[in-house]
């Protein structure tokens, strides 16, 4: 017996090293290939950190002096906290909108049958999809009648009207986890919609709607194609800002600004990370 | 019929709101293409087809979008692939490199790459201390910096469906190939490849309907000859405050990415279908 296995371990042990050889080679070049793919996202996105921090009129990596001029210079011009300012406030107003109306038509959609259920859904959902040049070019026309292009409720209206359904996507997912039987036992109990509404959805959804209010401020803190219409120069916003000032420019302050912008996008994606779980959680 | 009441309550508020910051100005655009003065023309689209500006940059907009798609289902393919592989606890770890970049503002990166690619940038300066001599690459301002910068931005669009179609795909298929000694090549041509291509066909489509509307990266990385359709829109609203023009260009770029969306959704359709058939 102990013999034949002696003889036998060999002859089978041979082929598994060729084939592990082999393999292990394979699994090298594929890591190699994804990490130098991770490094051609990545590289854009954090290399304005370490530029952020070298002096003025010298954009270098490493940089040879390092120091908060940048931060200085941008945080004493006001052509740049103003814009700054105005595009926290536009996506603070925009968060706010999009949440009141977004919520319920989330909850609404997915729960209930309803005429015209789905020309209301294409119509939600179709920022998504129209591409958003042609949505500036329309809000530019209908506002410049109104009267409307250049204020901050022109701009807010609109973009309310672009994160929304980005917002839905997240609160609808949501919705779909909530168990239908709580709202059913709730109104046999005799409570109204109201109720229903305020007292079990809402307070099921929290991580949803925070997780959907997060992705609508940075939406709307990051859009420039509808801001660079409907913007006038009292009324700019830090991406139009940044879009003249790198074509025109390319002042070196746009590296502290691009940094602080990489740091905000770090932020809310370990929050949107950290909420996933907690989403599921809720859920069970 | 009381729900019938609720939905519509709930769904409400938001209707009316799209209705008018959306459907209206929608309607507007199309309006503003057909009506000239006083009465309706074609003019504006019969300005556009003898236009070698336009044609040109139709041409360009479908190169460009189709181009920078493959080629971020090339780059994005293996690092699907990679975060499939892993634990559920790493996956989440490396699902963070991608989901920065996902997060970050275009213009950061756009930024970023005038640093990089310039004639003085980081990677000439690279490149000539890499081989002891001056060089200077025009990386920037020519169609080279446009798909550097959208492959960049497409890349996690092309990465998170791929990776929901490979997670899909039943793990005993690769113990059994294994196990009759298929090698790790014929794995991957014969089981994930094909088992992902649903996945894949959705993702390209979607990035190369997303990047015909395009419009800050070849605004900032791109020359002259590499304006796409969005440009143009801006240059005759606000350039030469054609809104007859813009409006025409808008509705064609409309059209454009309607039909290329039902396509997909087609495509969607009959792959789902399939795959009760099976």
């Amino acid at each position: 017996m102990t013999t034949s296995i002696d003889v036998a371990m060999p002859a089978a042990a041979t082929p598994g090293v060729v084939i592990d050889k082999q393999e292990r080679r394979y699994v090298r070049l594929r890591n190699f290939i994804a990490f130098a793919v991770y490094a051609f996202i990545l590289v854009p996105t954090l290399i304005v950190i370490p530029i952020s921090f070298g002096g003025n009129g010298e954009l270098t990596f490493p940089p040879r002096v390092w120091s908060l001029e940048l931060y200085e210079q941008l945080f004493s011009s006001s052509s740049w906290v103003g814009p700054i300012l105005q595009s926290i406030k536009v996506a603070g107003c925009t968060m706010v909108v999009s949440i009141l109306i977004g919520v319920p038509a989330s909850y609404g959609l997915v729960r209930f049958d309803f005429p015209g259920k789905r020309l209301v859904m294409l119509l939600l959902m179709s920022p998504i999809l129209v591409p958003v040049i042609v949505i500036s070019l329309g809000l530019y026309l209908y506002l410049s009648r109104l009267h409307l292009v250049g204020t901050t409720a022109g701009l807010v209206a609109s973009h309310v009207a672009y994160v929304t359904p980005f917002m839905m996507m997240t609160v609808m997912a949501g919705v779909k986890k909530l168990d239908p039987a709580l709202e059913f036992a709730t109104t046999i109990m005799g409570a109204n919609r109201r109720t229903v509404f305020f007292k079990v959805i809402l307070p099921q959804l929290r991580p949803s709607i925070f997780a959907g209010a997060l992705f609508a401020f940075l939406v709307s803190f990051d859009e420039v194609v509808i801001a660079w219409f409907l913007t006038s120069p009292t009324t700019t916003t830090l991406p139009v800002k940044m879009y003249s000032s790198i074509q025109w420019d390319i002042s070196p302050v746009i590296a502290a600004v691009s940094a602080l912008l990489t740091v905000l996008s770090l932020v809310f994606c370990c929050i949107s990370v950290f909420l996933q779980p907690a989403a599921a959680e809720s859920s069970n | 019929m009381k729900s019938r009441i609720d939905g519509l309550l709930y769904v409400g508020p938001a209707t009316v709101f799209l209705f008018f910051v959306l459907f209206v100005p929608l309607a507007y655009v199309v309006y503003t293409s057909f009506w000239i003065g006083s009465g309706p023309s074609l003019s504006a689209y019969q300005r556009l087809l003898g236009s070698d500006l336009f044609l040109r940059t139709l041409w360009s907009t479908f190169q460009i979008s189709i181009t920078a798609s493959v080629a971020s289902l090339l780059l994005g393919y293996p690092i699907a692939m990679h975060l499939a592989k892993q634990t559920p606890r790493k996956r989440a770890i490396y699902m963070v490199l991608v989901l920065v970049p996902f997060w970050t503002s275009i213009l950061v990166k756009s930024y970023a790459f005038t640093i990089l690619l310039g004639r003085n940038g980081l990677v000439n300066q690279l490149l000539s201390a890499a081989f002891h001599t001056r060089v200077q690459l025009p990386l920037l301002f020519n169609r080279f910096g446009v798909m550097v910068g959208m492959t960049n931005y497409l890349i996690p669009f092309i990465v998170f469906p791929v990776l929901a179609s490979l997670l899909s795909i039943d793990q005993s298929l690769y113990r059994a190939s294994e196990i009759m000694g298929a090698k790790p090549p014929r794995i991957f041509f014969r089981i994930t490849l094909p088992l992902s291509l649903p996945g894949v066909a959705a993702a390209t489509l979607s990035t190369t309907v997303m990047s015909m509307g395009f419009f800050v990266i070849p605004a900032l990385l791109g020359g002259r000859k590499d304006a796409m359709m969005s440009n143009l829109v801006d240059f005759y609203t606000r350039e030469t405050m054609d809104w007859n023009m813009a409006s025409a260009i808008g509705v064609i770029l409309l059209g454009v990415v309607t039909l290329a969306a039902m396509g997909a959704d087609q495509f969607q359709r009959r792959e789902a279908k399939k795959g009760v058939m099976a």
